[in-house]
This record gives C-alpha cells, structure tokens and sequence, in this order.
C-alpha cells in the first residue's frame, strides 16, 4: 500500500516537472497561422494580422546582399529581412488571377507589398510577404 | 319624461358599448404587444446573425454554406449515413456536378462512404498528390477546447485557420479550402471572403454552441458500469484518459497543472487497416500540425464524443467502444504519447486496458453525452417558454433542435443498453416536443411537460444534488 503510494506521488511528480516542460516549451511559442490558405488572401484582408502584425505599403528600398526590403508603412518605413524559410506569394487578385508562389526577384521597388512578422517580438524577420500584381 | 328617460338609457348604453369595446380593444392590444418576438439583446442578435451566416451564407462561392458540412441536424458534423439521405444536388457533393471542381477538389467515393473531406493544409501545389482525407469536427463547446498558452488550436490539427490562427479567422481559411467556384481560388471571383462584420458575428455563434464550461469530475453516476468506466478514465495509472482529456475535456492536466488545450501524436496514422486506405483510393500519410507536419493532432473534448462519431481526424474508427479500445492498441502504445505515458509510468506501461474496461470507460462516455443531451434539450425547451405566440417560426427551431438532442441521448444511451428506464423518459420527452411541434395553442405545456421529462432521465442518471 505505501509502495503504490509513493509510486503514485512519483507518478504525479513526473506529470507535474512535465507539465512545467510543456509551459516552458508553449511560452515561447506565437499563435500558428495556416499558410495554406494565407496565400490566397489578398493584401491587408488577413483578419487578426493586418496592419497589426504586418507591414503595409510600398516597397521603397530591396537589398539583394543582405535579402531585405524596406516598405513604407503607415506607421512609418520598416526594413524586414527575407530568410529561406520566407515564403513569398504573388497577390494576383486585382488582375483576377491565382495567387501564386513568387521568389526574393519579385520584391521590386515601387510595388506594393504586406510582409508579416515572424514574431510580435521579432519584427525585422519576414515569416511571408504578399506582393501586389497589377500588370499581366 | 318618458322621452327623456329613453334617451338616458340609449346614452347610457351606448356609453357602455364604447367602453367595453374600449377595454377589449385594451386589451387585445396588451396581448398582441405581449405576444411580439422580443427584441433581442445585441450579443444575442449577433448570435443570430451568426447562425444565419453560418448555415445560409454562401459567400458567393460554389453554393456550400458553413452548414452544408456542420449539419444542425447531425451535431455540426456529418456522418455517412446522413450524407446517405442527400439529394445528389445537394452542395456537399459540386465536385460531382461542377466540372470545374471535378478533379482534385474532393473525392466523392471517400466522401460517401467514411464522411471524409479533401483538405490541403499544406500547400496547394500539388493538388492531385499532397492532400489530406479528414472527417468533420463538430463545433461543439468550442469555448472550453480552442485557445491553448501557444496560441489558438483550430481543426483537426490544431492550425486549421489562416492570418493569426484564430477562431475568428477560420471562416475565412474555410471558405478558400470549401467554397470555392474553381480550383484557381480568387477572392472576388471564385468567393467574396467574409467581413470583419461577418466574421465577429460567426465566431460568436460558433463560441455560442454547445458547453461553455468543463464538467468537474467526478460525477455522481447511478449506472455501475459508467461509474466504474470513470474511475478508470480517471486513473492516472490505469486509463489515464484524464491526462489528456482533463474532465472528459480538450484540455491536459499534468501533475494537477492545467496546460490548455494540446496536440499529440498518437498514431492514429499507424492504424492498420484504416478503412479509406482499403478502398485503394489514394489516402496520403496525414502530418497534422504545420508545414511539413510534427504528425501532432489536438485533443478533442470527449463530452461530445459518443455521439459525433466516426472517431479521429480521419473517420477511422466507428464506434465510442473502438475509439476508447485504440488506446490499448500497438498503434498508440508505440506512438511518442504512448511512449510517453509508459515512460513516466512505474511500471513502464502505456495504457491496457481489457474489454470490460474498454466498455465501461465508453459507458461513461455515453453516460456524460446524454447528460449533455439532456442539459442541451432543456437549455433549448425553456427559450420555448420566452418567445411570443408570433415568433413561431424560431418556436419552432427551438423545439427541433431540443428533439435532435433528445434523439441523440437515446440513441447513446441505448447504443450500449445502458439506463432503459432513463432512455424510457427521453422518448417520453421526445414525443412531448413532436407534439410541442404541432400544437398551435399548448406549445409551452407540452414543452413544459418534456423538460419534465427530461429531468426525471436526468434524476435516473445521476445522483441530484440536495
């Protein structure tokens, strides 16, 4: 009887230090946002995101050697940098096209552009940036 | 004289003709003005508003509501054999009837006969090869199972919405994945995306259903089996279904720390014999949670479960009896949570479990779904009593979705021959609401008389309080 006792409070005693890993782990972690459908979202409409987790406005600056785009947003001009993992997409809506994958090459100056942060804490990092299409 | 007196009286008469019709046109008028639908409150009307979107928008797109697949009827799921009693126009089935949608939107044989869904959480690149197959989640006590310290958990894997990942947003993500006209998926082409407006009103309406709080286990249950199945759900060292499922939750409790809603592996995907893999149709690996996926899935709350079956993000398994059994299986005990459980375990054990406790542990699984079907049917029968004679029509809903729920705490309950006297008042109560439904002037007695009834299921169900 005390054997399964003790067994029981090790037991519970585990779950706990495990409980303290699991919040450890997720306090470091940002809310997941599918990208799937994220790419067929026109610029400005993600709800929750736009304007307050991204950057809006038009791309006034692209530094092919250091991968960073600087946009002129609202709230002033933002340089993000755009690693590997960034995904880019061709927001094609205003020509009634798909929105597709583009690459680093479509950043071009002068072209409109929404980049979202990887992290609210991380905010020079692009985790995906949506440009504007507007010319076949 | 005489003539005076005549007159007198005309005039006296006629004075109380003009008051009495006076006092009945009163008096018509207060039952007419009692008898208005009342004006809602404005989180109640954005409720309303919500559930209208949710079951008749369409958004422009292929003509799929949000209820085409969350059917009211079914629990905001869908099993096959409902989708059985489908018109083959109905908007379920437009990969069957627009040519555009033919090829890679869904798969008709797997969507018939295991309820299965065509979903591209990672990418849409490679649609005829990178897909998944996953059934319908209801959207039940979304309340209590949704956020979690890491963010919100939506769908099956937990990153079921776009932008910020959120409840709010998930009506947007679904609306590309499910409406869409073509498979090009332009927004203002193929759909209109919903507003601010319209997404604020479908989360609350989504927040609205179902539980909006966790049960405290233990329960005072009358049935022996169903009070044995939860104290082995219960025990840490032998179900450990409380690990996972805190209260029959979606929430894990480790160690008596409460962390929120959670994904895990557990193998489902290691299953053998998965029945849409046995058709031959292409059912590819499923890796849950992100791009490329951890094969992590969240937890569902089982409160809801017994009666929103088939089990697990791909419909695998058909009965509440399999689902609680797949945990003593090889699949869960060699998945990393299976492995985790026995590594913590003094005796190395993940979960085995016999078939009398599989049975009791489903027992009380059904036993706290009825309870839910009754606390459901009667939340539903007692707005009957506070609608107007006028506002027949939502009367009327009400009375409908209350008989849903008593069908389903029928059908749960004996499912598994559990409580008959208990499943006797419930098809009391059941046919108390069919003739609520067709009563023109005794609607609220008759629904008094369900809820009644339910409550004596209830009292026959468990111990009431003093």
């Amino acid at each position: 009887m005390i054997t399964t006792t003790r067994e029981q409070h090790r037991f519970r005693g585990r779950l706990a230090a495990c409980a303290i890993v699991a919040a450890l782990l997720w306090g470091t972690s940002f809310a997941h946002g599918q990208k799937s459908t994220e790419r067929y979202i026109p610029i400005g409409m993600s709800p929750g995101l736009s304007g307050k987790y991204t950057s809006i406005g038009l791309i006034t600056d692209v530094n092919a050697r250091t991968r960073t785009i600087t946009i002129a947003d609202s709230a002033g001009p933002k340089t993000v940098q755009v690693t590997d993992t960034t995904r880019i997409w061709l927001d094609r809506s205003k020509l009634r096209k798909s929105n597709v994958s583009g690459r680093f090459t479509d950043l071009v100056k002068g072209r409109r552009v929404e980049a979202k942060y990887e992290h609210p804490d991380r905010r020079h990092v692009a985790e995906w940036v949506k440009v504007e299409i507007t010319v076949p | 004289m005489a003539q005076r007196s005549g007159a007198a009286r005309t005039r006296s008469r006629l004075t109380l003709r003009l008051m009495a019709a006076l006092l009945m046109a009163t008096t018509g008028l207060a039952a007419f003005v009692a008898c208005q639908p009342k004006p809602l409150d404005p989180r109640e009307a954005l409720i309303a508003r919500g559930r209208d979107l949710f079951f008749n928008e369409t958004f422009d797109g292929n003509g799929r509501t949000c209820g085409t697949c969350h059917r009211q009827e079914e629990n905001l799921a869908l099993t096959p054999a409902f989708i059985a009693t489908l018109p083959n126009d109905d908007p379920l089935f437009v990969a069957e009837f627009i040519p555009e949608l033919r090829e890679n939107f869904e798969n008709p044989r797997l969507m018939r006969e295991f309820g299965l869904i065509q979903e591209n959480q990672d990418g849409f690149d490679s649609l005829a090869t990178r897909f998944n197959m996953r059934g319908i989640p209801h959207t039940l006590a979304l309340g209590t199972s949704v956020q979690s310290p890491a963010g919100p958990r939506t769908g099956w894997s937990g990153d079921g919405a776009p932008a910020d990942g959120s409840l709010r947003a998930f009506a947007v993500g679904a609306v590309i994945q499910h409406f869409t006209r073509t498979l090009e998926r332009v927004a203002g082409v193929d759909f209109r995306l919903p507003t601010d407006e319209e997404l604020d009103a479908l989360e609350a309406f989504q927040l609205s259903l179902g539980r909006q709080q966790d049960l405290t286990l233990p329960l005072p249950l009358k049935g022996t089996v169903a009070a044995r199945g939860q104290a082995i759900f219960m025990d840490d060292g032998l179900g450990k279904c409380n690990i996972c499922h805190s209260n029959a939750g979606a929430t894990t409790s480790l160690g008596g720390q409460n962390i929120g809603n959670s994904n895990f592996n557990t193998g489902v995907e290691d299953l053998p014999d998965h029945p849409a893999r046995l058709t031959g149709e292409r059912v590819p690996r499923d890796d849950g949670f992100r791009t490329p996926g951890d094969s992590t899935f969240n937890t569902p709350p089982l409160v809801e479960a017994a009666d929103t079956g088939p089990f697990f993000h791909n419909n695998s398994v058909e009965t509440i009896e399999g689902a609680v059994a797949f945990y003593s299986g090889r699949a869960f005990n060699n998945s990393p949570s299976g492995r985790f459980l026995a590594g913590i375990d003094p005796k190395r054990v993940g979960i085995q479990l016999d078939a009398t406790q599989v049975v009791a542990v489903a027992a009380f699984l059904r036993v706290i779904n009825a309870l839910e079907n009754v606390r459901q049917s009667i939340a539903e029968l007692q707005k009957v009593d506070s609608i107007g004679f006028f506002d027949r029509d939502r009367g009327l809903e009400l009375l409908q979705r209350a008989a849903h729920e008593t069908d389903d705490g029928i059908a749960v309950l004996s499912g598994a021959g559990l409580h008959p006297e208990a499943v006797a008042e419930l098809v009391r109560a059941r046919e108390l609401t069919r003739r609520a439904v067709g009563s023109l002037i005794n609607r609220r007695g008759y629904a008094g008389d369900a809820k009644a009834a339910h409550a004596r299921a209830r009292g026959l169900l468990i111990q009431e309080g003093p």
